[in-house]
């Protein structure tokens, strides 16, 4: 009973599933009623990660394989607003594509949610590699969820490329993360997260780690593991894309948090390096091969693999303090990514393509969208006064506090790149004319625009008080028991 | 005392900005007096901080505190120096005619205008931060709206590219606005980058508990850290204060901005760059600024008078106009290199004084083109005749910018080649002169070219002279300029406070002597 109570975000998550399934049962196809399934969903997540600051719940369940805590709860209400904002910007589409089976939509983004939301709280090997399973089947699906469409983008079977190029890297990812784990396992005979660790440092260890790294990498869209991204992101439909592009992402840096930072926090010296030199592919490969992409989902999907590169920085500190700055990274890149995605949708909706020429004039068109979109770009490339600012500058103080100063100077360097294509997305919904003009344009529906609202409110108000988010992230990273920050250097 | 003096004169613009914002698109002439007003009230408020500073008092004050992120050390803290007044006072002139010199603009209004302040809030911001922090998040609000100021409101191509690298200057567009504009920002930005590395370093250094600037001045750094960080803050800011060779955003920059973003920019925004040197580099780094001021100085000397010979082989108005700000704010640096208190005196006079200049200059200039649709000089000619007013007034611009006695330009100059004499360092004082020399030949044949000599032609005949709001602009400059120029203690004594606040430590780490 007890070990109930502890995993309620989880089962919480499963039965709001299984109360859509019923809905869905009991609504007849081709009924107006469908499309209150994808509300009924946003709503539900919403009620869930308002419940989560009401009940306070910490302890282990199941044997100690999973444990809540502030960092579980941390990552746990990321997963919920993700869904929620998803779910949101995604319900208008749902029922414009495929009005005869929305609730299989919704379903299996529920069922990948309640995996999510198991992830950062697993504590053995085990668990992890199951939620992580759960979490990852359910969005190969979803991606191929427009293929039958009568639409004439995936009439090209883009749909089917995305979700096949998913479900093969993600498949092989997860065997590589089952052999490196199986590697570890094997030296130190556990499946504790707590304990593996113990492994001897011997070549053997390093191989293991390497191969969880390869197949988590491919997870988060790190470089070289980063290919599938921009395919997978032109394929599937955007406010999917938007959702792919956020909450797996922070799950699979929770996996590599709890397995490098905290389980093998003394065997550092083996994993510091392989780290930060995909911090910094990641960082240079990202933002080099996103100035030249011309779809806005592809430079979105190379401008996410160079974001995940920042983490990594911050990760590859191994700190509490480091962890702190993923932590609130995360929030951030969630924001920010999410709305970004969502407006390009709201513009393709409106008939203008996915193309960077296709936002033309977007500031005259549709000018709160424009300013939205402005917000979300500022806030990629890290202009002050938006949350992306912070993120940024805390991810690099995080890596200069712990001496990783070449990654800094590499940060910042390549910032700059990244602040160029950013801003040719700008140009081009600021100062480019509208290349036709249709004056009865639609973008999107109410519930989309409330989705990009949520955002930009976000964006704006942690970009201006940032304390709280900080505060609740420092609290999250110093539960999850990863030594503090190194001592000061360069003072006399 | 505790008052709010800072943060109004800060809040001032945003709030016009927003109220802007809020406005409305049709309604021109409501989003022109918001405007108007939200400048009016900063710039009288910096007149009365300017004022009511407390000369004999000198150190910090009007503090303001107001924790953002305490658990860094990170406070919005707000003061004034010495230095703070003057620049205060400048931005509020600079922006104030701006304003009254976009009175004509006829295209998206409201975003021009809310861009035009929220970047003005960012340049008043920098000016009395106290929290480096803060510092450079003010300083990125001041430098990024740029881009789009320049890319959709400015102009592209006024004389076509000619010479050996024609094509390509073509090929790559450049002197197109938009190409201007990404140049402009991405040099300021990689610049920004390299001053966020120096943040952090000198954060870090001093027991990464505060980014308090007086907190940091007082931690004794390393040496090896100073002579690495010191050139980051230097090349970092120095970008945006035209450094020799990281100039070369601002020709094309200005060139293409509008009127009233040219004047902000290098009226005041260059100088953020040179304040930022002096304030961040020179007085928290007093060791790495003794060991690199050689090369700052040199490099300024250069920049003296390689900015002047470029504006000499100019034939576009505003090119000219550009290269003399580059070679100005050589001036700037190298007063700030001698590290004497005449030095830096006349360093931060000549910011000033070159601010209102060339705010006037670029206020004339966008006159100029409006009217005649040309800034090809060898095509003007005699325009005095049809507009007198604007003559007169380019004709006393010109005259400060070669510092003749009596004008703002003369002061600065004279106190900055006396610091350079001191320093020792005499072959800066000559590049100096000789800079003032090249100075006076260019802008006197850009003037007679423009307004004297026969003409106009045919095609000018029509020009009309400066109107209504357009009046107060050139009548606001052109009065400061000479008022610093004959009664500089208006804002040379509470310079010199500043100076001698922020100087001893630089000079001590050059063992008392410069």
């Amino acid at each position: 009973m007890n070990d109930l109570v502890t995993l309620w975000v989880p089962l919480a998550v499963l039965g709001l599933g299984v109360l859509l399934l019923l809905v869905d049962v009991l609504t007849p196809p081709k009924k107006a009623a469908q499309a209150d399934v994808g509300w009924l969903v946003a709503v539900g997540l919403l009620v869930i990660f308002g419940a989560t600051f009401l009940v306070d719940v910490q302890g282990v369940a199941a044997y100690g394989a999973y444990r809540t805590g502030p960092w579980a709860l941390f990552f746990q209400r990321l997963f919920l607003v993700a869904g929620a904002l998803a779910a949101f910007g995604g319900v208008e589409d749902v029922q414009k594509r495929t009005p005869g089976r929305q609730g299989e939509y919704w379903l299996m983004m529920l069922f990948s949610l309640s995996g999510m939301v198991l992830v950062p709280g697993a504590q053995n090997l085990l668990l992890v590699v199951v939620a992580f399973e759960l979490m990852s089947i359910p969005l190969y699906v979803l991606a191929a969820h427009g293929k039958t469409d009568p639409d004439e983008a995936s009439a090209k079977g883009n749909a089917a490329e995305a979700a096949v190029k998913l479900y093969f890297v993600g498949a092989l990812s997860t065997a590589f993360t089952l052999f490196g784990l199986g590697l570890l396992t094997g030296l130190t005979g556990t499946t504790e997260l707590a304990r593996i660790g113990a492994a001897p440092l011997q070549p053997l260890a390093a191989l293991g780690l390497l191969f969880v790294l390869g197949g988590l990498g491919y997870k988060i869209g790190m470089v070289p593991f980063h290919m599938w991204v921009p395919d997978t992101y032109q394929g599937a439909r955007a406010p999917f894309v938007a959702f792919l592009s956020v909450a797996p992402k922070a799950a699979g840096l929770a996996v590599i948090a709890g397995i490098f930072a905290f389980g093998m926090q003394t065997q550092k010296s083996l994993w510091v390096g392989p780290l930060g030199m995909a911090a910094f592919l990641s960082m240079a490969i990202g933002n080099l091969l996103a100035v030249t992409q011309s779809d806005t989902r592809r430079l979105l999907g190379y401008s996410g693999v160079a974001q995940m590169g920042y983490v990594l920085i911050a990760l590859a500190t191994g700190e509490e303090f480091g962890l702190a700055m993923v932590l609130f990274f995360l929030v951030a890149y969630l924001f920010t990514n999410l709305g970004a995605f969502l407006v390009v949708h709201a513009n393709a909706e409106a008939g203008a393509g996915f193309e960077v020429d296709g936002l033309a004039g977007l500031s005259r068109r549709a000018p709160k969208l424009a300013l939205a979109l402005a917000c979300f770009l500022l806030s990629l490339a890290g202009i002050p006064f938006v949350v992306g600012f912070w993120a940024k500058l805390y991810v690099l103080l995080a890596a200069y506090r712990a001496g990783l100063v070449s990654l800094v100077v590499a940060g910042v360097v390549l910032a700059v790149i990244g602040l160029f294509y950013y801003l040719r997305l700008l140009r081009a919904a600021y100062m480019t004319e509208p290349t036709v003009s249709r004056p009865d344009e639609r973008f999107g529906g109410p519930a989309l625009g409330l989705a990009i609202a949520l955002c930009v409110v976000a964006v704006v108000g942690l970009g201006l008080f940032p304390k709280p988010l900080l505060d609740a992230a420092t609290r999250a990273s110093h539960d999850l028991g990863v030594p503090a920050a190194a001592p000061h250097v360069g003072a006399r | 005392m505790k008052d709010h003096l800072l943060s109004l004169i800060v809040a001032a613009p945003a709030l016009a900005a927003f109220i802007v914002l809020f406005l409305p698109a049709a309604e021109r002439v409501a989003i022109r007096v918001v405007s108007l007003v939200g400048a009016a009230v900063a710039l009288a408020l910096s007149v009365v901080a300017l004022v009511t500073y407390d000369s004999a008092r000198s150190g910090l004050q009007r503090v303001e505190d107001y924790p953002v992120v305490p658990s860094m050390g990170v406070h919005l803290r707000l003061a004034q120096d010495g230095w703070t007044g003057p620049l205060l006072l400048l931005t509020g002139v600079i922006i104030f005619a701006g304003v009254l010199a976009s009175w004509s603009l006829n295209k998206r209004d409201k975003e021009y205008f809310f861009l035009l302040l929220i970047l003005v809030a960012g340049v008043f911001g920098v000016f009395v931060s106290q929290d480096l922090l803060i510092f450079f998040l003010f300083y990125e609000i001041a430098v990024l709206p740029m881009y789009l100021l320049i890319g959709i409101w400015g102009a592209s191509h006024a004389v076509p590219p000619k010479g050996p690298f024609a094509a390509a200057w073509k090929l790559f567009a450049v002197g197109d606005k938009q190409y201007a504009a990404m140049k402009l920002t991405l040099m300021l930005l990689v610049g920004s980058a390299a001053i966020l590395v120096a943040v952090f370093a000198l954060y870090q250094a001093s027991g990464g508990t505060s980014f308090d600037l007086t907190h940091l001045a007082a931690t004794k750094y390393d040496r090896t850290t100073q002579i690495i960080v010191f050139p980051l803050i230097w090349l970092g800011f120095g970008t945006l204060a035209g450094v020799f060779p990281f100039h070369t955003w601002s020709p094309d920059g200005h060139a293409s901005a509008p009127t009233a973003v040219s004047m902000l920019h290098a009226g005041v925004l260059m100088k953020l760059g040179a304040f930022g040197v002096m304030r961040v580099g020179m007085v928290l780094l007093p060791e790495g600024t003794a060991y690199w001021v050689p090369v700052v100085g040199t490099v300024a000397a250069i920049n003296v008078l390689y900015g002047a010979f470029c504006a000499m082989s100019q034939t576009d108005l505003k090119y000219i106009i550009a290269y003399s700000s580059v070679s100005h704010m050589g001036v700037v640096m190298l007063g700030a290199a001698t590290l004497t208190p005449a030095g830096w005196n006349g360093a931060v006079f000549q910011m000033v004084a070159h601010g209102i200049m060339t705010g006037l200059f670029f206020a004339l200039v966008g006159l100029v083109y409006e009217r005649a649709h040309t800034r090809a000089i060898h095509k003007m000619g005699g325009f005095a005749r049809v507009m007198p007013g604007v003559a007169a007034f380019f004709t006393l611009a010109c005259l400060s910018s070669l510092g003749l006695p009596g004008t703002a330009g003369f002061v600065s100059e004279f106190v900055v080649f006396l610091g350079a004499w001191k320093s020792g360092h005499f072959y800066w004082t000559i590049a100096g002169v000789l800079g003032a020399f090249v100075t006076a030949i260019y802008v006197l044949r850009a003037t007679r070219a423009i307004f004297w000599g026969p003409g106009p032609t045919e095609e000018f005949h029509e020009l009309s002279d400066a109107r209504h709001t357009e009046w107060g602009a050139l009548v606001i400059l052109g009065t400061c300029l000479v008022l610093l120029g004959v009664w500089p203690r208006l804002v040379l004594d509470a310079i010199d406070v500043g100076s001698s606040t922020h100087l001893p430590a630089a000079l001590a780490a050059m063992g008392g002597k410069p």
